[in-house]
């Protein structure tokens, strides 16, 4: 696939000015997949797995929303979409079909995928708050179609995953194997992003992310980039919204395709640093555990107080670190090792 | 054929509320280019503000507007001074993020305080009004004719007055405007704080007409998006149109098609003019499209 027209033209030579950059593993990145997989491996307190599960999950998950938002400045707002759709394929494929969602997961990538490909065909010249605002809007036509196409989707009550333990159904009786299977997803996320991030297509997206215009007058397509982008992450988050529906064994269409899910995806990313590979990861590992803490401890009693806490922090990072946690290690690093 | 004359003249008059509400919004960015995602929230707190004036002090909800409206400019101030005014001068997400942070602090904070009970108070006028073969709310006309009146005040005040000279003159050329003497960040901050003060009355309007919960800014402002980008972001009398656009689908394709179907017309009409009106019916050509908040 040619992704710029200019290519023809140096076929042989890779561009000068551009180094080789984010290809290999730096060694903080190292050392937190070390302490990820040994944890995994090792097993973690049986308490702590529910938050294993769902940090590991949700740092995939933004780290897929990172794609379009982060390396391609695709602020969507309506990732939701993807992530439901994911999970009402492979949960359809499986309760309606028998079809393994080993398989099943396949699928959700492809529609979902398919999905952000209209999308970003609709949105994608769109800029800011157009965007922004077009995502919100496309994300809740798909959300009310769920809530009402009730043969397909069982309306506002939901689907359930039967609750049978075996490799075939990917659904397990121990935590731990979740816990293995999430972090897998993690980390396959994780390598695509850095190969992105490496390669020459990455530089398309961040070119057409800063500046359409002069990306598109040196010969890169926008519409073509940021409909891949979207494509990609849209896939990666249907993938992801299975992996959700075979955690929690049952859909609930009033938060699966919620914009409060958008947010989080994009909150995610957005504290812990933009159109970086390890940003999402932290905002997940830091919020994720902070806010399932907050609910457990808190309970009914503070409903909503974690939520508090959360955007807070969001409106401190946002205002004084926008480069978000990455960011600000980043600069920690830089004035530690220059002097 | 009396039905349908019912249904579209309800739906005008609902969109005008909605247009009303919607104004504030198209008002803010039209000006600091910001949009505000807790403007819902902005909305949630006056009409629970409306509710508290209403239920607990026996205040006719529209004599509460003469309270809410200045409190909530306060309220815009505040958030301006806290909040909008340090992410100007960043990329926009910054900005897009921080009042999604915002909105979400709001919304989690009113159900700690009010619970995710719905409260609302009693109908102010016993009687719907009949014209002819119809019968309308009262509440809904007197929330029309004071949209009606909301754009006309505001037409008046960025046409003639030297305050609407300086908020036309930042629009054109915020540099040029600063050169010239306008004090631009105090336009900005009264303008934030003016279209929260404009949320504030559209609360009170709306209160005997819809309960307040939690997450009301949601249903809200996502209408409220659509309705401004309709209109052509930044456009006051765009709005009304957008805003009766949307009431007369919303009421239409309730009746004919199905109720819950209701909301996803007007977010395909959301799309559909997104893909070949960028600009809104009325709006700034090229503003959807040339990134003016870049």
């Amino acid at each position: 696939m040619s992704l710029a027209p200019a290519d023809r033209s140096r076929g042989t030579q890779p561009p000068l000015l551009l180094p080789r950059r984010g290809a290999r593993l730096s060694i903080f990145e190292i050392v937190l997949l070390l302490i990820c997989v040994v944890l995994a491996l090792v097993g973690i307190p049986q308490n702590l797995q529910d938050i294993a599960v769902l940090a590991f999950l949700w740092a995939g998950l933004a780290l897929a929303w990172n794609i379009a938002g982060g390396y391609a400045g695709l602020i969507s707002f309506g990732h939701a979409a993807f992530f439901g759709v994911g999970a009402y394929t492979s949960t359809i494929l499986f309760v309606g079909f028998g079809i393994t969602p080993w398989l099943g997961i396949w699928c959700s990538g492809l529609l979902s995928a398919a999905l952000g490909t209209v999308l970003a065909l609709i949105c994608a010249r769109l800029r800011g708050p157009f965007f922004i605002l077009s995502t919100l809007a496309a994300a809740e036509v798909v959300r009310i179609a769920a809530l009402n196409w009730a043969t397909l989707t069982g309306g506002p009550e939901g689907l359930s995953i039967p609750p049978v333990a075996g490799l075939a159904n990917m659904v397990f009786a121990s935590k731990g194997t979740y816990v293995a299977l999430m972090l897998a997803f993690l980390v396959a996320v994780y390598a695509i992003t850095k190969w992105l991030e490496g390669s020459r297509y990455g530089y398309y997206l961040n070119s057409v992310r800063d500046d359409a215009d002069a990306a598109s007058a040196a010969g890169v397509n926008p519409l073509l980039v940021r409909t891949v982008a979207m494509a990609l992450s849209a896939g990666l988050t249907g993938i992801g919204g299975s992996l959700f529906a075979q955690y929690f064994l049952y859909l609930d269409p009033t938060f699966i395709i919620s914009p409060e899910v958008s947010f989080q995806f994009a909150l995610l990313a957005a504290v812990g640093g933009l159109g970086t590979a390890v940003g999402p990861v932290l905002g997940s590992f830091l919020i994720t555990p902070m806010s399932e803490l907050l609910r457990s401890y808190l309970g009914n009693q503070a409903a909503g107080l974690h939520l508090v806490i959360y955007s807070a922090l969001l409106i401190i990072v946002m205002l004084y670190f926008p480069g978000g946690i990455a960011g600000a290690l980043a600069r920690l690093s830089r004035r530690g090792g220059g002097s | 054929m009396a039905t349908l004359g019912q249904l579209v003249l309800s739906g005008i008059f609902i969109g005008g509320i909605y247009a009303l509400m919607s104004m504030g919004l198209t008002l803010i960015f039209g000006v600091l280019r910001v949009v505000n995602f807790a403007h819902g929230e902005f909305l949630m707190l006056a009409m629970y503000g409306a509710w508290a004036m209403t239920r607990l002090l026996g205040l006719n909800p529209y004599l509460a507007a003469i309270a809410i409206g200045p409190a909530m400019f306060l309220f815009g101030a505040i958030v301006h001074q806290l909040i909008v005014r340090r992410a100007l001068d960043k990329p926009h997400l910054v900005v897009v993020f921080a009042t999604m942070g915002l909105s979400i602090f709001m919304q989690n904070v009113a159900l700690m305080v009010m619970t995710a009970d719905l409260w609302d108070v009693p109908p102010i006028f016993s009687r719907s009004v009949e014209v002819g073969p119809f019968y309308f709310k009262a509440e809904l006309l007197v929330g029309f004719a004071v949209t009606i009146a909301c754009t006309a005040i505001l037409q008046w005040l960025i046409r003639t007055t030297y305050l609407g000279k300086a908020i036309r003159a930042t629009v054109q050329d915020g540099e040029a405007a600063m050169l010239m003497g306008i004090p631009v960040p105090r336009i900005f901050l009264l303008t934030f704080a003016g279209g929260s003060a404009l949320v504030g009355l559209a609360a009170c309007i709306m209160m005997p007409l819809f309960s307040v919960f939690p997450t009301v800014g949601l249903n809200f402002v996502l209408i409220a998006f659509v309705i401004v980008v309709l209109g052509g972001m930044g456009s006051i009398e765009g709005a009304l149109l957008g805003g009766i656009c949307i009431g007369v689908v919303q009421s239409l394709s309730s009746y004919y098609v199905a109720p819950a179907y209701g909301q996803m017309f007007y977010f395909i009409l959301f799309l559909l003019v997104m893909v070949f009106r960028p600009n809104g019916l009325l709006g700034q050509k090229g503003s959807a499209t040339i990134g003016i908040n870049d």
